[in-house]
């Protein structure tokens, strides 16, 4: 007597029905060998299901948020620089076209230029600094993610910002790009007071 | 599973989407332990599983804004896991682990003998039947999602199944003569 092979028993475990399936269930009604072999699959897969679960034996939370937290700082950086070219480019434009008619060209333009220039430089210093390199107390690792929580939070208004009308936006744009440029300023404090207190 | 995992899911995930880091954590929190244990029980190694913890949590944290409710929150997390852990995998690219053994005992070794517990049985399944029997047996995927994520076919993840729970049956000395 020929009986099922495993690949047939393991199909029969499947929810559909598989060519052969039919046939395979009625050898099975009158064989008790292939009935034991059938239960002893279902038995290991529940042995499988129960066997312990393994534990990671290292917190792996502080790599994920450093890289996580690097990444942001890029998309930043990336979106700072956009943003660079795209007032370059209406610069040019307003060059190219000339004094147009309509709103009169907004005084805050230069100051927002500035204050994201800073922004930039501030960021290419703490980029330098290598932050994520370099361990922290338990205090000013808080007080870092507080900060840096607060600037991805000012980069999210700064993207919504970008829908506003432009009389509304550039007030809005202005004061959060001050905001983000003084966030920067103490998150660079934080890790330059603790390196010299720490010696590093 | 989600509620077990991880209370009030709804409101973590719109906060994480907001870029809170402190959603993100809770979020590594709640299926920290679910995705090692995915992890190790599918790769070699212990610093390999924490690598694909590593690397399945950033993608989460990355991705979270895509995450559409369709399915549920750990079912989500469970497939970028099984990806990233499938993929570490391909990338080692480990030597057939019986194929290993055979080549150190020597063919004639009477496996029926062995009599091997679960926990040592499955670890000696080469990578790719080990990854079969975890994903299908025990986290319930069908052989065409296992399939997808392997880039096989879903015969090829049926023919790996049989196969793995012949060699389990020999080793657990469960073969009845017949």
């Amino acid at each position: 007597m020929t009986h099922l092979s495993m690949d047939a028993l393991v199909s029969l475990r499947e929810a559909g029905q598989e060519p052969g399936d039919a046939a395979a269930r009625e050898h099975l009604e009158g064989c008790e060998n292939c009935r034991a072999e059938l239960e002893r699959l279902h038995q290991r897969v529940a042995r499988l299901k129960a066997l312990p679960a393994l534990r990671s034996g290292r917190d792996r939370w502080p790599e994920v948020r450093a890289r996580v937290m690097a990444e942001r700082r890029h998309r930043r950086n990336r979106m700072a620089g956009l943003v660079g070219l795209a007032a370059a480019a209406s610069i040019a434009l307003a060059v190219a076209i000339g004094p147009v008619p309509g709103p009169v060209a907004s005084s805050n333009a230069d100051e927002i230029q500035q204050a994201m220039d800073r922004s930039q430089a501030l960021e290419s210093a703490l980029h330098g600094y290598d932050p994520e390199s370099r361990v922290l107390d338990g205090r000013t690792a808080r007080i870092a993610q507080e900060l840096e929580d607060r600037i991805a939070q000012v980069d999210r208004e700064l993207e919504m910002a970008d829908l506003m009308e432009q009389q509304a936006r550039e007030p809005q744009v202005l004061r959060l790009w001050r905001e983000r440029v003084g966030l920067l300023d103490a998150l660079m404090d934080v890790h330059v007071t603790r390196a010299s207190n720490a010696g590093l | 599973m989600d509620s077990y995992l991880l209370a009030d899911a709804d409101r973590v995930v719109a906060r994480a989407r907001a870029g809170d880091s402190d959603a993100l954590e809770e979020l590594y929190r709640a299926f920290e332990a679910p995705v090692y244990n995915l992890a190790r029980r599918i790769c070699r190694t212990t610093e390999d599983a924490e690598d694909v913890l590593q690397e399945t949590f950033f993608e989460v944290c990355r991705s979270i804004g895509r995450y559409r409710e369709e399915g549920s929150l750990w079912g989500w997390v469970r497939t970028i896991a099984a990806s990233k852990a499938l993929m570490r995998l391909r990338r080692n690219k480990y030597r057939e682990t019986e194929e290993l053994h055979d080549e150190v005992t020597g063919r004639q070794r009477e496996d029926t003998a062995l009599r091997m517990d679960l926990e040592a049985a499955l670890e000696r399944l080469s990578e790719t039947s080990r990854a079969v029997v975890w994903l299908h047996d025990v986290e319930g995927y069908t052989h065409e999602e296992i399939a997808a994520m392997m880039g096989k076919t879903p015969s090829f993840s049926k023919s790996q199944l049989a196969r793995a729970h012949v060699r389990l049956r020999r080793w657990l000395g469960e073969e009845v003569a017949v």
